[in-house]
């Protein structure tokens, strides 16, 4: 039995460190059999091949390469694999899908936008986190378990990012929405589609708090920067931000009055009508909102604010409601005297 | 027939054409076209009273009791109120059910068993055994908290602890908590088993969890006792004895408050590590305040978490009883099963600061925290072969001079480490077997109710073996 108190504590941080640097390194990475890493790669290209067609370019080797960090005899070496599946048809340069790739495809996609989707609506994840976790699940699930999500989702048509999900079927709709960098000053648009890669871009986006269904009013655009106005709050985005994410311009009647602001702008004492919750307040967070009365043109009064700031009561149907920042950020108002 | 099918599936893709192009946010806008409706319906049927007099009185004592200068302030005043009612109020009635069950009860019984003929085996497991461990578990338990429950169901019914949940939300949303854990975290200081029922006050499934998981960081009322005495015998005996009383005192407010760290600092990692993918959700309704109704208050409180509390204390408390007797009684060539144990345990003992005997009472007493100290006690005279005190193998018992518990304890082979060991041990120790029972009831998880009854253990382990070590460095 070992007592000397230097050593004891030498051993201790040392299986401490080995536990850690464990955990780090994600042993279980590393277990991973050679033919579930074939398939995972195989799925991959794939899944490239068929965002680089629906963008209407051509699928090159080097590109490909680049996109998927693999080294480009190993992509060869897969590539040839996939042909002889019927997976692909390739010419001198190029690559292209085949019906039955582009079904495979298809069935990978309509994974990982379900997942994000459950993500989304059935957990406390952050959405920051739901694209790497989906990437994982999308080579782990079978179309009968993916069918069973669907159901249990309620059937949704659209990831929590406004994709489509392809029906298992291989139906899907082609968008027509335009980029935010791309639309002219004056116009007022929605927010239809946020795209979750590439990673820097999408947290510039969400550090933003811009969110699906949000009304912009562009009040500038040129080459570098995008200028708009919404909820209250002013914002100004390079267009490679800007250019990450879709909006459909909205015609008169669709536009809410100008005046939309966030609850938790609102001082103790100022009088509110509700305008709507966010899309982005999901799940069980916008049920119980629903149930406390936060629902288009009820009555709100900033009532007291707590020692530290947050959480702010609100005065709703006669009850007192707390609720913290992010929350209040999410539900939409319009001050009335 | 053909033509009939064939306009269905054209209807039936049209139908799923039509569904992409409504867009993804259909579904709650239909939701919220319902509700809409139904708040319009209740509207039109829905009589008001004219309450605003009562309304902007509450708004006049909302305005002192979540104000940025009284609010803290009143909170730790009533709080310390609530806990010296509880502790010096529960002395008289502890000691004379003490009186009752140990003192006139005990002997009464021992001696119609003895008249009786009954076998000594039968005898000293029913009666030194569970009886001993039942009578104790009510006299140490039950005073304090038919004091402690009722004072907090007034609170409750007023409507201050929503306030309190709403003061404190700020800090404990830095953790990933919610404000309601602050009085589930009080609740824990009277009886960590009602602290876990009063988790259902959290709605929300990830914070409820967290809330549940780290519910055992709260000194309970079954552990006051055992800081209160070893504070006293090792950390007042440091200094002078004029100043003995306020340094002991000192020394368990700052275990207390290691335990409030320790609840922070656990739901800090929780929230971040395992239970990220739990739901998270915020509400926090301020009800009207209202006259307590005060005899139904104390009537449900006694009912609904005392006496419950009290019975699965009872029923768990029982075996153990059993079990420390048969263990000090059960002889194998020649020593107890106790003997065999302690030795087995005292070198892991050693390197954790403690000794065989703790952890032999650790884990006999996982029933209750109450049993510690006289188990304890019990098995150190049987194992050192103290002669003048005690009351036989497997029989518990505690002094009322705190001088002769320690002339025990250092025959014993304690020292300062040791107090100070036992001290952080009976805050980071796996949770009485009420608790872990009732967190299995509350959450209906295996998965857990071990993590709730592992993480602690495993935190005392660490804790007490960094501070063993830095002990001998220095000392």
């Amino acid at each position: 039995m070992i007592d000397n108190p230097y050593l004891l504590l030498g051993l201790f941080f040392g299986l401490v460190l080995l536990i850690f640097v464990g955990i780090k390194m994600k042993w279980s990475k590393i277990f991973v059999s050679p033919e579930t890493r074939r398939k995972t790669a195989i799925e991959d290209i794939l899944k490239q091949l068929y965002h680089v067609e629906y963008s209407g370019k051509t699928a090159t080797l080097n590109a490909m390469a680049g996109a998927l960090k693999l080294t480009h005899s190993k992509l060869v070496e897969l590539i040839e694999e996939m042909s002889l599946l019927g997976l692909i048809r390739r010419s001198s340069d190029t690559i292209e899908l085949s019906e039955s790739g582009r079904d495979y495809a298809l069935r990978i996609i309509r994974v990982h936008r379900l997942w994000e989707k459950y993500l989304s609506e059935k957990t406390g994840i952050h959405k920051s986190e739901w694209h790497g976790l989906a990437e994982k699940m999308e080579h782990n699930l079978s179309s009968k378990e993916a069918d069973e999500l669907y159901k249990s989702l309620g059937s949704p048509r659209f990831d929590p990012h406004g994709d489509p999900i392809p029906m298992s079927t291989g139906e899907i709709i082609e968008s027509n929405e335009e980029t935010l960098s791309h639309v002219k000053p004056d116009a007022t648009v929605r927010i239809t589609h946020i795209e979750d890669e590439p990673d820097a871009i999408y947290q510039q986006i969400i550090d933003q708090k811009l969110h699906m269904g949000q009304q912009l009013k562009i009040t500038h655009s040129d080459d570098q920067f995008v200028k708009f106005l919404s909820e209250g709050e002013e914002y100004k985005l390079s267009t490679i931000v800007a250019s990450n994410i879709g909006v459909k311009e909205l015609n008169a009647e669709e536009i809410s009055e100008a005046e939309t602001i966030r609850l938790s702008s609102l001082g103790v004492g100022e009088k509110a009508k509700v305008i709507g919750i966010s899309s982005e307040c999901r799940g069980a967070n916008r049920r119980r909102l629903l149930d406390f009365g936060f629902i288009k043109g009820t009555l709100i009064e900033t009532e007291m604010e707590g020692p530290t700031k947050e959480p702010k009561a609100f005065k709703i149907r006669n009850t007192l409601i707390a609720l913290r920042n992010d929350q209040a950020d999410l539900i939409l108002i319009e001050k009335t005297s | 027939m053909d033509n009939k099918s064939g306009q269905i599936d054209e209807l039936i893709s049209q139908a799923s054409e039509l569904r992409w192009k409504i867009g993804s946010d259909y579904h709650d806008k239909l939701t919220e076209g319902i509700y809409a409706d139904a708040a319009s319906i209740t509207q039109r049927a829905e009589i008001r009273k004219d309450n605003s007099a009562s309304y902007n009185f509450d708004r006049m004592l909302d305005k002192v009791l979540t104000s940025r200068t009284f609010g803290f302030p009143i909170m730790g005043l009533i709080l310390s109120i609530i806990l010296w009612l509880t502790i010096q109020g529960a002395n008289y009635p502890s000691s004379m059910l003490d009186s009752l069950l140990l003192g006139t009860v005990y002997p009464f019984l021992k001696d119609l068993s003895s008249q009786l003929g009954i076998v000594w085996w039968i005898d000293g497991l029913l009666l030194d055994g569970i009886y001993m461990a039942v009578a104790w578990v009510i006299a140490v338990m039950l005073p304090p908290m038919a004091i402690f429950f009722p004072l907090f169901t007034l609170l409750e019914d007023f409507g201050y602890l929503p306030r309190v949940a709403f003061n404190l939300d700020g800090l404990f949303k830095k953790s990933g908590a919610h404000g309601k854990q602050a009085l589930t975290m009080s609740m824990g200081w009277g009886c960590n088993a009602a602290g876990v029922v009063a988790t259902r006050i959290i709605d929300s499934p990830r914070e409820r969890l967290i809330a549940i998981i780290t519910n055992n960081f709260s000194l309970c009322n079954g552990r006051w006792p055992t800081q209160i005495l070893i504070a006293t015998i090792f950390i007042g005996a440091l200094v002078p004895a004029g100043w003995s009383g306020l340094v002991s005192t000192t020394a368990v407010i700052g275990i207390a408050f290691l335990g409030i760290f320790f609840t922070f600092f656990t739901s800090w990692f929780l929230s971040r590590t395992m239970l990220k993918g739990e739901v998270s959700t915020f509400t926090l309704e301020l009800p009207p305040y209202r006259p307590p109704r005060f005899w139904k208050t104390i009537y449900t409180s006694l009912i609904d978490r005392t006496i419950i509390v009290l019975w699965r204390a009872i029923v768990f408390a029982a075996p153990a009883g059993a079990v420390i007797w048969l263990i000090s009684n059960i002889d194998i060539s020649g020593h107890s099963i106790a003997y065999y144990s302690i030795n087995f345990l005292d070198e892991f003992g050693f390197l954790i600061g403690l000794n065989g005997v703790i952890l032999l009472a650790y884990v006999v007493a996982i029933p209750a925290n109450e049993i510690v100290i006289p188990t304890v006690l019990m098995l150190t005279v049987a194992h050192f072969g103290i002669s003048n005190f005690g009351a036989g193998d497997g029989v518990m018992f505690d002094l009322d001079s705190e001088t002769q518990t320690a002339e025990i304890l250092q025959t014993g082979g304690w020292t300062l480490l040791t107090g100070i060991n036992l001290m952080l041990f009976s805050l980071l120790h796996n949770p009485c077997s009420t608790t872990i029972f009732t967190i299995y009831k509350e959450t209906k998880s295996w998965k857990w109710t071990s993590v709730a009854t592992i993480l602690p253990i495993i935190m005392g382990i660490v804790v007490c073996f960094l501070v063993a070590q830095l002990y001998r460095i220095l000392m």
